[in-house]
């Protein structure tokens, strides 16, 4: 949310020194009574590799669409390097990947590149798209009869073609086994180490973590989780203390220091820590400290802890943000 | 946009079934139509010329609708919607896709074209011949309209039957098949008003000597604005819903 307010008030709307690629703005979207988007803000600037988190039916996807031009808000702005997503679109400065493309038949991949890259004003050379994908081998090969993860590949490479200056990507490694997802995300890197700016989404939590400088953690149409993987970690409580109760008492567990849940499991209780040394301390100080254990909370707990409650969340992420 | 062309143009001619079904079926039922008759006289040399210019209209009917479902099956893909987001204007993304429609009727045309000169002996001036194939060529311009708006409209599956009845009731009525004056009164003059029927006539009327009467322009011009309004209809619902 910091972030958020850091970059949005670039006076200097289309200018080429506007360090802003992406600006969401109060952005609504709904479908009857769904409200899939509901009031998001979120800003990205030039150069950055930005991870939408989310389940399934976050939003995600609806998002994206409205980034592109391809869906209009409801209500609200979304602004891309100053202007309308539509005139980013036709000046040639958004590549993308969407979710459920499949390539043409009857192309061959060089053909497919080729022929999206000169509708760009300035594209990169075939091969550099090609190598950047990991293509060179299957450039003269027909798109239909490659697998799921070249396909993919190329879907990326078409995505590259323009040379684009934002590149988006929708849940671009769903359908990929483990290798597959692996050669994508190399390529990912490759890109985004050109200074390119890129924004994906995914529902995975180590992709998010491993390929972005930055994950926004949406959950019910709203950003509830706006920072780096370490930071979303800090801000649900930086540690999970677990010992052995060994039928003692569980009383007043819950109003330790620094403890913000208890969860009792089997012989066992979990106290999720924002302050993992002063819950240490109270509970040596009681005697509990048979199996003592402190864990750094994981990403997913983090995710979990967020999206369960989408509200308290976003509270959590704000008092995180100004830590 | 020639580039876009260029692509289509090239993935349609890529197309076993296209080229299988598309140029193979006029061909073959124009050999057996002229053939099985019986090959000589008067009436079979007459023939031989009228079941030419039907079955290159109905080749050249068959491409164009099928252009639409191409359509249909870009949509399912996706790949209207990648498009949409490179710098191409949808303007540009639908006349070229109509433009390389346009294109994929020629080989239909030359085809039977050739076999009536070259296996039926039939004689045309060169003027005769060039006409033919440019009006024939431009008189699909009514059905690429047509199969694209299905294509815009319907599901892939649906646009395929749907293009494939209209070219078959558009064949038959239209007399493409079977002279229309084999018909009952009543559906002769049905098929006079027909689009099928007067885009044959562009090249009957090439072959009868003349050119393409005013009335025959007339009832072309009035189904392409028809057609052409239903596929800017079905583009808009399309895009709205992509």
């Amino acid at each position: 949310m910091g972030m958020t307010t850091a970059t949005g008030n670039t006076g200097t709307t289309g200018s080429a020194r506007d360090a802003t690629a992406v600006a969401f703005s109060g952005v609504v979207k709904t479908y009857g009574e769904v409200r899939a988007v509901d009031g998001l803000d979120l800003t990205v600037r030039r150069g950055e590799t930005v991870a939408l988190l989310g389940r399934n039916g976050a939003g995600k996807s609806t998002t994206i669409s409205m980034l592109l031009g391809l869906l209009p808000p409801t209500s609200g702005e979304v602004r891309l390097f100053g202007g309308t997503p539509e005139r980013a679109v036709r000046e040639g400065r958004i590549g993308a990947m969407l979710q459920d493309g499949r390539p043409i038949p009857r192309v061959t991949v060089r053909e497919l590149v080729a022929f999206v890259a000169a509708t760009y004003p300035k594209p990169m050379a075939v091969s550099e798209a090609l190598a950047l994908a990991g293509l060179e081998t299957l450039a003269g090969q027909r798109v239909d009869k490659l697998s799921g993860g070249q396909t993919q590949r190329v879907r990326f490479a078409v995505a590259l073609a323009g040379d684009p200056e934002l590149v988006v990507l929708d849940e671009p490694t769903t359908a990929l086994d483990v290798e597959g997802r692996r050669d994508f995300w190399r390529a990912m890197r490759a890109c985004a180490g050109r200074g390119n700016t890129v924004v994906f989404s995914t529902h995975y939590l180590t992709e998010a973590d491993e390929n972005a400088d930055r994950i926004v953690v949406v959950d019910r149409g709203r950003v509830v989780a706006d920072g780096t993987g370490e930071a979303i970690k800090r801000t649900v409580g930086g540690a999970l203390v677990s010992f052995d109760l060994a039928d003692g008492p569980t009383d007043g567990l819950a109003e330790l220091p620094g403890v913000t849940s208890l969860e009792i499991r089997g012989d066992r209780a979990l106290l999720r820590s924002a302050d993992s040394d002063a819950t240490v301390l109270a509970l040596a100080r009681l005697g509990l400290v048979r199996g003592l254990q402190v864990a750094p909370a994981s990403l997913e707990d983090a995710f979990l802890a967020l999206t369960s409650s989408a509200l308290e969340g976003a509270a959590a992420v704000g008092e995180g943000a100004r830590r | 946009m020639i580039d876009y062309i260029r692509l289509e143009v090239r993935r349609t001619l890529r197309d076993k079934g296209f080229v299988i079904f598309g140029i193979g079926m006029p061909v073959v039922m124009y050999l057996l139509l002229t053939h099985i008759a019986g090959d000589s006289g008067k009436d079979a040399d007459a023939w031989k010329v009228s079941a030419m210019v039907g079955m290159a209209s109905y080749g050249a009917l068959g491409a164009a609708l099928g252009t639409g479902t191409g359509v249909a099956e870009d949509k399912k893909l996706g790949w209207l919607r990648q498009l949409r987001i490179t710098p191409l204007s949808p303007a540009r993304v639908v006349v070229g896709r109509g433009l390389s429609g346009s294109v994929t009727v020629l080989p239909a045309i030359a085809v039977v074209l050739l076999l009536g000169a070259l296996v039926n002996d039939v004689q045309l001036s060169a003027g005769q011949w060039a006409g033919l194939v440019v009006l024939l060529w431009l008189g699909t311009a009514p059905f690429t309209l047509l199969g694209m708006g299905n294509g815009y409209r319907l599901s892939a599956q649906a646009a395929g039957m749907v293009n494939g009845g209209c070219m078959m009731v558009l064949a038959i009525i239209g007399g493409l098949w079977f002279p229309v004056a084999a018909f009952p009164g009543w559906l002769e003059k049905i098929s006079r008003w027909t689009p099928s029927n007067r885009f044959a006539e562009l090249g009957w009327s090439i072959t009868a000597g003349h050119g393409p009467s005013a009335g025959t322009i007339l009832v072309l011009a009035a189904w392409l604005a028809v057609f052409g309004a239903y596929a800017v209809y079905a583009y808009r619902r399309a895009a709205r819903t992509a």
